[in-house]
């Protein structure tokens, strides 16, 4: 009869990752289940139980301690109990099974189940076995490989023809030639792809990756033809189809390049890389518009557009990464216009500067409605009455970004402030201060110079500062020992419990501040492996994949603590396009009501992640 | 307490008796599902309630009375050292000819149909006594299901066993009882006292879902009477 256990299938069915499961094996899992009820300020495992087993809170409370009693993770109702997954908790065999004791907060009507049963279930069925086999940097990698396939299925790439980004023309040469003039003629055009022609029809097509596989590596002369190693076997697509198929054509046969043919003749080239751009292109033409507006009431009311722009990418399913980079852009085409008005209003510059972006906008990592963080650095040949000019251009674009809806900065970090709009060998000395002597205080309210980049003028003045600045900071471990000690005052919470996120001190709140304890920890802990090993990126994923493989960084710690700042990205993403399409301004509140069980999950994970590597770095020093 | 109280009362001299009852059945009992459930002896009333193996039992039934109405389906579950093993589950709809009647159907959720995919009542006792050999019967107000199984077994083996019981409603009545206090029968549901104990909501009128509820209740009635582990069989026995 179907109504059977009806109820605790459903319960059961609710909690991933037994979401998967069809209903035959639910219902086989459910028969194996028991049920204990745990008085109040007991613990787990119940009394004669001593197999592995997966225990699941019905109702109730559970709080999981480590051996010298702090606070691991509170557990409420349809939370899973993991720690005796592998054994009674007497031995961790895995990142999974923490060496922890469980006790009961509350009166606890619990479910469990022999993780044999779960075993055989795990089987047939992966995702079962993944999700308990998997330590929390696993569980967020597959995660995150999945919203990446999303994003690519998910754009707009089903309504949008191959002729809108196709390039023309192609990069094509005579059947007739050489290997070695097929190679030069790569290097010349900076082509990584030619398609072979006989006449007006493509034969064939040759990568770079053919000259090194098929020719250098099996020792063929360059002399030989070209038709000797090209594929002939070549996909091609109709300039009528959708760049969807052509995304699809590519995946399923592993290539990069596709030749576009018109009537049977090509006429142009796609790759893999133009479709996964053809989003951005929306920030490309707002850049461009911005490059020709004339006056501040023009910028102004482009600036409007840049919410609907974020909407549309979070929307689009693009990355934390991808909208950042996109918003940055803009703000830098708006600083860029700005200094140019300027400039023809107040005339050319007295000696060489450079407008320097700060914090988020360096980084490349903004979203809208955020503040403006800027300075000016100026060459050391300036006369002190010189100052004028540059308080008026100061003046002028930060009054300007303010009002096409950039705040001024509430620590007024910008080049408004005579402090911050200074001679090269100004900014040398206070780099020097800040490293060498190093105050707590004074690195807090500095860090965010650790993040600059030149938006407009004279590059070489900020790159000389900067790696005068990191062959001081790399080797001067007292200073990275206080910007570690800084950095890691912002820890990621426990985890969530019932509807609230878990803090470390076991103390609830209502909301998750996505900026303070999720993603401006990985920043920072990006800024200190850049700063230890003369790492000049600026931008966070940057700053960690050049810090991989470093003594700073594993290779594996930094692919998890990507993936961890790109999941904690996409929540804030989207969370702030539901703001701003019910037209609130964005914030960085996230309520755990406001996502799935799964991604509370996911998140957790990623907390996880953050904080065994900032205790990584806490042990060092 | 003189022995003399111990055996002039009708309920105590029951509780004593009832493994001599059994010995004194089994000689009468014809060959088959009866006489196989009065071979296996009872726990003894000293054994300390987590080590006594129960089965949670629950029945619907057409009406109140064991003479005239019906068994429309018999639930039960394992309830072992505290634990409730799903996998002791049993549910199972009887067959009978009668035409149910509206009320019940809104009740039970059992219709005529599935009625009809039922199985035989001889079969379901007979399940149901394999289940509970050696064990002490768990309900929630017992009289439905002490009348209705007596009932079914004088129809069907021409006598009546005899089965200990603890009756969940019992053990909350005494509870209410000795604070002297008026209250109102309604708190004595099934509902409303799992809700007491904060336990979550179940779908009441299954048969199992209606065991299994029981046995929730119990061990959260244990949880909070036999915190020092004293309680032995002869304290909840009905």
């Amino acid at each position: 009869m179907d109504t059977e256990l009806s109820e605790i299938s459903t319960f059961i069915h609710n909690i991933p990752p037994f979401d998967s499961l069809p209903k035959q094996v639910l219902a086989h899992l459910v028969r194996e289940l028991t049920i204990n009820y745990i008085r109040k300020d007991d613990s787990l495992p119940p009394k004669g139980i001593s197999e592995p087993r997966l225990y699941i809170i019905r109702k109730g409370a559970l709080s999981c301690r480590s051996n010298d009693g702090e606070l691991i993770n509170r557990l409420g109702e349809s939370d899973l109990c993991d720690a005796f997954y592998h054994s009674n908790g007497i031995e961790a065999l895995s990142e999974n099974s923490e060496q922890c004791k469980v006790y009961t907060d509350e009166d606890s009507l619990i479910y469990s189940v022999d993780v044999s049963i779960l075993n055989d279930i795990g089987e047939r069925f992966p995702s079962i076995s993944d999700y308990f086999s998997q330590n929390s940097a696993q569980r967020l990698k597959s995660k995150m490989n999945k919203v990446n396939e999303e994003a690519i299925l998910s754009s707009t790439l089903m309504n949008t023809s191959v002729s809108n980004f196709y390039h023309s023309p192609v990069a094509s040469i005579s059947v007739e030639l050489s290997i070695q003039e097929a190679a030069m003629q790569m290097n010349e055009q900076g082509y990584s792809c030619l398609v072979i022609v006989d006449g007006d029809s493509p034969v064939g097509i040759v990568t770079d990756k053919d000259i090194r596989r098929r020719c250098v590596a099996t020792g063929l002369a360059t002399s030989e033809s070209i038709s000797q190693i090209m594929t002939t076997d070549m996909s091609t697509i109709d300039i009528k189809s959708n760049a969807y198929d052509a995304l699809m054509t590519m995946t399923a046969k592993h290539i990069h390049h596709l030749p576009v043919t018109k009537h049977g003749n090509l006429v142009g080239m796609v790759t893999v890389t133009d479709l996964i751009n053809n989003e951005g292109h929306n920030a490309i033409n707002l850049s461009s518009i911005i490059h020709k507006a004339d006056t501040l009431e023009e910028l102004k009311e482009i600036s409007q557009l840049l919410p609907k722009l974020q909407i549309r990418l979070a929307k689009l399913g693009s990355s934390a990464d991808h909208v950042g980079k996109s918003v940055s852009a803009i703000t830098m085409a708006f600083t860029k216009r700005l200094i140019e008005m300027a400039e023809y209003k107040y005339g050319q510059a007295p000696v060489p500067y450079a407008w320097l972006a700060a914090g988020s906008q360096a980084r490349q990592e903004q979203l809208a409605h955020s503040d403006q963080d800027n300075a000016i650095i100026i060459c050391d040949s300036m006369k002190p009455y010189d100052d004028a000019w540059f308080e008026n251009l100061a003046n002028f674009v930060c009054d300007g970004l303010a009002e096409c809806g950039f705040i001024y900065c509430p620590g007024d970090i910008m080049a408004t402030n005579p402090k911050w709009r200074q001679p090269q060998k100004v900014w040398h000395n206070y780099f020097t201060n800040w490293v060498e002597t190093p105050s707590p205080k004074a690195l807090l309210n500095s860090s965010v110079f650790f993040d600059l980049e030149t938006i407009y003028g004279d590059a070489s003045l900020l790159n000389e500062v900067r790696k005068q600045l990191l062959s001081k900071t790399q080797n001067n471990t007292l200073f990275i020992a206080h910007l570690s000690k800084n950095a890691l005052n912002l820890r990621p919470p426990l985890g969530f419990f019932r509807d609230f996120v878990l803090k470390q001190n076991g103390k609830h709140k209502a909301t998750l501040d996505l900026k303070h304890n999720g993603i401006a920890p990985v920043v920072d802990l990006a800024r200190i492996y850049a700063l230890s090993e003369g790492i000049s990126a600026v931008n966070t994923i940057e700053r960690i994949q050049q810090a991989a493989g470093t003594p700073s960084l594993t290779k594996a710690s930094a692919e998890n603590l990507i993936d961890a700042y790109e999941f904690l990205g996409m929540l804030r993403v989207e969370h702030q396009a539901k703001e701003l399409i019910s037209g609130e301004s964005p914030n960085n509140y996230l309520s755990p009501k406001e996502i799935s069980k799964l991604e509370r999950e996911h998140l957790k994970d990623a907390f996880k992640v953050i904080k065994s590597l900032q205790d990584a770095r806490q042990s060092n020093y | 307490m003189p022995s003399s109280t111990l055996t002039n009362s009708p309920l105590l001299s029951w509780l004593v008796g009832y493994e001599s009852k059994r010995k004194q059945l089994l000689k009468k009992a014809p060959e088959g599902a009866l006489r196989d459930f009065l071979s296996v002896p009872l726990p003894d009333l000293k054994t300390p309630i987590d080590k006594v193996n129960i089965l949670a039992v629950d029945f619907e039934t057409t009406g109140l009375d064991a003479k005239q109405d019906k068994l429309l389906s018999v639930g039960f579950v394992a309830l072992k050292q505290q634990q409730i093993s799903l996998n002791s589950s049993y549910h199972q709809i009887i067959k009978t000819k009668e035409q149910l009647q509206e009320s019940n159907v809104i009740i039970h959720h059992i219709t005529d149909s599935q009625k009809e995919q039922g199985k035989a009542l001889a079969t379901v006792v007979e399940t149901l006594l394999q289940a509970l050999a050696g064990k002490v019967m768990l309900v929630h107000f017992a009289r439905i299901e002490k009348q209705f199984l007596t009932q079914a077994c004088l129809e069907l083996y021409g006598m009546a066993p005899v089965f200990p019981m603890i009756d969940t409603l019992a053990l909350a009545k005494r509870r209410l009882d000795k604070r002297d206090v008026a209250y109102d029968p309604s708190e004595l549901r099934l509902t409303n006292l799992r809700q007491n104990f904060k336990l979550p909501d179940h779908h009441a009128h299954n048969a199992l879902n209606d065991a299994i509820a029981t046995a929730e209740l119990f061990m959260a009635q244990m949880s909070k009477a036999n915190k020092d582990g004293k309680v032995i069989l002869k304290d909840v026995l009905l």
